[in-house]
């Protein structure tokens, strides 16, 4: 069954293989093009440097007018990460736009992983060490790296 | 809401005026048609915001019947949507 959603999914997935961003990579469940498996490599030269983290999106039949649903399935510590994975950005939620495809999208949140808003924390911990002490927030970055090796 | 028509252009070739680019919401090149119709031209018109992006109208106007009428944004540049007038 080909509707509007899956099309354009199948043009994200073309447009991700022909021109992956760099860091990211993601591809569409067997047999479900509505579900993805994605992984994003902490970039370099950054305490994220190392770490491949896995996510899952969930995509409906209103994409693109409606975001995903993305979640982290890799541990993560992180003031914008919730405990369950959940994601705390902007645009995912109120500034979703329907011009974005699944590589804004990891791009956005690959970013978002050096680049922390405080000010919307899902992890509070987090976001208190990451402003009050940021050696030992780049510690616990460091843990959670490693972790990611292995889950 | 005031609607101000600041400039009005003819548009005659048959090709969409807006360039040999694809529509940022399905993707689809303009020349083509949304992901809901089969045929491209006068059944899938394009349609411009007064902010100059083109869109497929079918495109744009799901994505603004999504939206309460003060989130009606353009999905490029975020102003206000309105349909730019032309003939
Ligand atoms: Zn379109
Ligand atoms: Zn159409
Ligand atoms: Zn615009």
């Amino acid at each position: 069954m080909s509707t509007p959603a899956r099309k354009r999914l199948i043009r994200d997935f073309k447009k991700l293989q022909n021109d992956p961003p760099s860091g990211i990579s993601g591809a569409p469940c067997d047999n479900n093009i509505m579900k993805w498996n994605a992984v994003i490599f902490g970039p370099d030269d950054t305490p994220w440097e190392g770490g491949t983290f896995k996510l899952t999106l969930q995509f409906t039949e209103d994409y693109p007018n409606k975001p995903p649903v993305v979640k982290f399935v890799s541990k993560l510590f992180h003031p914008n990460v919730y405990n369950d994975g959940g994601i705390c950005l902007d645009i995912l939620q109120s500034n979703w736009s329907p011009i974005y495809d699944i590589s804004a999208v990891l791009t956005s949140i690959q970013s978002l992983l050096c680049d922390p808003n405080p000010n919307s924390p899902a992890n509070s911990e987090a976001a208190k060490l990451f402003q009050e002490n940021r050696r030992e927030y780049d510690k616990r970055v460091q843990q959670i790296v490693e972790e990611s090796w292995t889950t | 809401m005031k609607l101000t028509i600041n400039k009005v252009r003819l548009v005659a070739a048959w090709t969409w005026d807006a360039g040999d680019d694809a529509c940022g919401i399905c993707r689809n090149a303009f020349d083509g048609c949304c992901p809901d119709c089969n045929i491209p031209g006068d059944a899938c018109p394009l349609v411009w915001g007064n902010c100059k992006h083109p869109f497929h109208l079918h495109c744009i106007s799901k994505w603004i019947g999504a939206q309460s009428s003060e989130q009606q944004k353009c999905p490029m540049c975020r102003q206000d949507w309105k349909f730019e007038a032309r003939k």
